[in-house]
């Protein structure tokens, strides 16, 4: 029982990142209706340009900062330059561009800081917490990535729910038309969205690279189980994006304590497909908010 | 708001619209009065909603212009609308399912808004002001419909003709110079219709309406002019009585229904 609630502790970290980048990819789907699966690509590249910063000046906040500005920017200029193009054609044509986007960013970032894994600084202590005298699976920066995951899904319920923007970008996700006559600028409203994913989806990669490393290939897994959270989540719902990735950590927790690391991509593929199979719209989500 | 009599608020000049081989405007020049009520009728496929798509710039025409405030409009874009004071409804309810009936208001005065990107993105207090603003007049337009009651409901919950209602407010709440509304009475029961009346010519002068609708005692009561077409093409207009009796329109299309 011990074990059981050490695991789950320790799953709690990861958790939150997994939810980070589900977010990410929930909010590009509520926003142009295309899972974006170069998400990952551009965390990643914005990661290592955080990297760069970071052995410039040696200040991590600002290589968060600029990992962050990168972030938006990379999610504009994707939508902008990829996913508008293609998606007058057709809508899986998008999906298919952003599979290669997220080629073109890993073979950029190779040429770029090389293919080697490199390690990214640890601006907390990373040791397990000592309390009640025992150390436990839990550590300050776990808890950073915690509050830092908790601070952004407030601040965007409150963008969606709260702002006129919020309310431009729900409409505009059920249907552009209406929205346009109501005033909305739809496309600036679409680019919005992505540039929020992006800067979600880069955050995530600064607070997950100090506890993995980082290479143009390293957050691949971290796709596998963030598509994951987002699907069983129910795609067009951020707080089921968040209950599933922080959900999705601790299964994965759960399984490397029990058996081994190598089996947590399969479980959460076998997790995947079983909801699929049983419940298709996703735990939180509801068949009549995706016919539209 | 100019005089009642300020002369011509849109207009519509030769508009042809050829959509996949069919030619659905064949030529259509239509004036709407400043400050009046104008009913645009005709059978079904004459063309009306297609000049309503012109005019709100989802449909391109071939040729001619559309001429708003004396001044032909190009490249019109949707969500410019608002902005000049052009609000359109449409045809059902067009509401978003996932939004109060209050936020739905909201949204039609997205245009009234005024603060930036990056403000909003972080939800700064500020933003809080401008919003609070938008709830106020969306509140005001639901009360002059008489469903601000309703304002927290889901569409869904709410009866047809309120739904209608709430459409209505969120075409109002952009403060427009004109409203073209699609088919308001439809769905609409005949305890509601007397109800739709008074609140279309409770809109004029201050605001011009145009009007396209299927249902004929509506029209020949609420419009003070009406232009009829038909496969098309403009082939009557003038007071309701004049439009009534003219012999192409009884041919054409009052004469299916039995004239109203």
């Amino acid at each position: 029982m011990t074990n059981f609630i050490e695991y789950l502790l320790g799953g709690l970290g990861s958790g939150a990142i997994i939810a980070l980048m589900a977010l990410a990819l929930v909010l590009t789907w509520r926003a142009t209706r295309v899972v974006n699966f170069a998400q990952v690509g551009q965390a990643m590249f914005t990661t290592f340009i955080a990297l760069s910063i970071q052995d410039l000046t040696g200040n991590w906040f600002l290589a968060l900062a600029g990992a962050i500005v990168a972030g938006a920017a990379l999610g504009v200029v994707v939508q902008y330059l990829v996913l508008r193009p293609v998606k007058r054609a057709d809508t899986s044509g998008a999906i298919i561009a952003t599979f290669g986007v997220l080629i073109a960013l890993q073979a950029g970032a190779g040429m770029i800081w090389g293919g080697d894994q490199q390690a990214y600084p640890q601006p907390f202590n990373s040791a397990g917490i000592s309390a009640f005298g025992r150390e436990w699976p839990i550590s300050v920066y776990d808890l950073v990535v915690i509050g830092v995951t908790l601070a952004l899904v407030v601040g965007l319920s409150l963008v969606f729910t709260r702002t006129n923007l919020g309310l431009s970008m729900r409409a505009t996700a059920f249907n552009p038309e209406v929205a346009r006559l109501s005033g909305v600028r739809v496309s600036r409203t679409l680019t919005i969205g992505w540039a929020i994913a992006g800067i979600v989806g880069a955050v995530a990669g600064v607070l997950v690279a100090p506890i993995s490393t980082l290479s143009p290939n390293s957050f691949d897994i971290l796709l596998v189980f963030a598509f994951t959270a987002a699907v069983i989540g129910g795609l067009d719902s951020l707080v089921g994006a968040v209950a599933l990735g922080v959900g999705t950590g601790l299964v994965i927790s759960l399984v490397t304590g029990y058996s081994d690391s190598s089996n947590a991509p399969v479980v959460a593929l076998v997790l995947l497909a079983l909801n699929l199979l049983l419940k298709p719209d996703g735990v939180f989500g509801h068949t009549s908010s995706r016919s539209v | 708001m100019t005089s009642p009599d300020g002369g011509t608020l849109l207009a519509l000049d030769d508009i042809k619209v050829k959509l996949s081989g069919l030619q659905i405007l064949d030529g259509v020049s239509i004036e709407v009065p400043q400050g009046k009520v104008t009913g645009l009728i005709g059978p079904n496929g004459a063309g009306k909603t297609t000049v309503f798509n012109v005019i709100s710039g989802f449909v391109k025409s071939d040729s001619g212009s559309v001429v708003y405030r004396g001044r032909a409009l190009k490249h019109i874009k949707a969500h410019k609308l608002t902005k000049m004071g052009i609000s359109r409804t449409l045809q059902g309810v067009g509401l978003f399912s996932s939004l109060t009936a209050l936020e739905n208001v909201m949204l039609g005065g997205s245009s009234r808004v005024r603060s930036g990107i990056i403000s909003q993105s972080f939800a700064m207090p500020w933003t809080d002001i401008e919003t609070e603003r938008l709830r106020v007049l969306s509140l005001a337009a639901m009360e002059e419909m008489g469903i601000a009651d309703e304002a927290a409901r889901l569409p869904g919950e709410l009866p047809y003709p309120i739904q209608k209602k709430v459409a209505l407010a969120r075409a109002l709440v952009s403060d427009p110079a004109i409203l073209l509304l699609d088919e308001p009475a439809g769905g609409v029961g005949a305890a509601d219709m007397a109800d739709l009346e008074r609140l279309i010519r409770s809109w004029v002068p201050a605001r011009t309406v145009l009007l396209v609708e299927h249902h004929m005692e509506l029209v020949m009561s609420v419009c003070d002019l009406i232009w009829v077409l038909d496969a098309g093409r403009v082939i009557a207009s003038g007071t309701p009585d004049e439009v009534r009796n003219d012999p192409a329109v009884l041919a054409a299309y009052l004469g299916q229904e039995g004239a109203a």
